[in-house]
């Protein structure tokens, strides 16, 4: 069972109390009607499925019934922090190569 | 046409079909007492937190301040307001004043001029307000909860919104180290057989 960290009852629950409720970060169009079929297609129903970081939503269900972000790792299932709606990671794919990149160049020099 | 025979008899190994409603007997030494604080009146309350004008309306009525801080509550002789979400609480009054409270309440963020996106809802009906004390109760909450309720973890007046079994409650600590559970009124059989089976080691009491 994961620990999740809910950032609204600031605590850390069990996984039980939570759902997972999909990618996050998806912007809706601005004006539905000018974009192509498919333009709209994408937005309604595809969705990234990348190896590694992927940032997606948490539903806690049986707790304050609030939507949240997490960012997930979906090799290890290692949840790297959650965040509150409307806010922006601090953890992204982009950082963690930057780290481990940094890291590798340490044990080099 | 031979006749066949019946060897049961209403002994240790049938279960009537009302077995689990007589199964437990009044235990004078009970280690779970439940006792249902029938009829409060329940409200739910939505709003601004950040609204100086609404949480004072709202204090006017209540004569506590909200509780702004995450799972926390505050208590004022009849009234408790749970923590419930950072814009919502639960605000449990006496029985039968809900409807005032809620007048006054509309009243109150009227007069001070707070923002009007609130939503006050009177959910008395959908929900009950019961009570767990006995020296059993952490124990059995326990195997009934995934939630830490170890008393480092859990203090007085800390308010939790986690499962029960298969079902969800609201609880709160209380001063004398008993447990409020709010339990939905379309789960409330589902509650109560469940902490029947579950206290069956410690002995249930119906105060």
């Amino acid at each position: 069972m994961h620990h999740i960290y809910c950032p609204y009852c600031e605590e850390t629950r069990e996984e039980e109390e939570y759902s997972y409720t999909g990618e996050a970060h998806i912007e809706r169009p601005k004006d539905p009607a000018s974009i192509t079929d498919e333009a709209w297609g994408d937005y309604l129903f595809f969705r990234s499925n990348p190896r590694g970081i992927h940032h997606e939503m948490w539903f806690h269900a049986a707790g304050c019934r609030r939507y949240f972000n997490a960012t997930r790792d979906t090799h290890s299932y290692q949840i790297h922090e959650t965040y509150k709606m409307g806010e922006l990671p601090t953890i992204t794919a982009k950082t963690i190569a930057a780290d481990t990149l940094a890291a590798q160049q340490g044990d080099a020099s | 046409m031979t006749s066949v025979s019946t060897n049961f008899s209403a002994g240790d190994m049938m279960e009537s079909p009302l077995h689990h409603h007589v199964a437990h007997t009044n235990h004078s030494d009970a280690g779970i007492v439940m006792k249902e604080d029938k009829f409060r009146g329940h409200l739910n309350l939505r709003g601004n937190p950040e609204d100086t004008a609404f949480t004072s309306a709202v204090e006017s009525v209540l004569g506590v301040a909200l509780p702004i801080t995450a799972n926390t509550s505050v208590r004022s002789g009849d009234t408790v307001a749970y923590w419930l979400c950072p814009n919502e609480w639960l605000l449990i009054v006496a029985s039968g004043t809900q409807g005032q409270v809620e007048a006054d309440l509309r009243l109150a963020v009227a007069n001070k001029g707070a923002d009007q996106h609130i939503a006050i809802t009177d959910i008395s009906s959908g929900q009950t307000l019961v009570n767990l004390s006995g020296s059993g109760v952490a124990e059995l909450l326990q195997k009934s909860t995934v939630y830490d309720c170890h008393v480092s973890n859990f203090p007085v007046g800390k308010v939790v919104q986690t499962t029960f079994a298969k079902t969800g409650t609201t609880m709160c600590k209380l001063e004398d180290g008993s447990m409020d559970l709010v339990i939905r009124r379309s789960f409330s059989d589902y509650f109560f057989l469940w902490l029947q089976d579950a206290s069956e080691e410690y002995g249930l009491q119906i105060a």
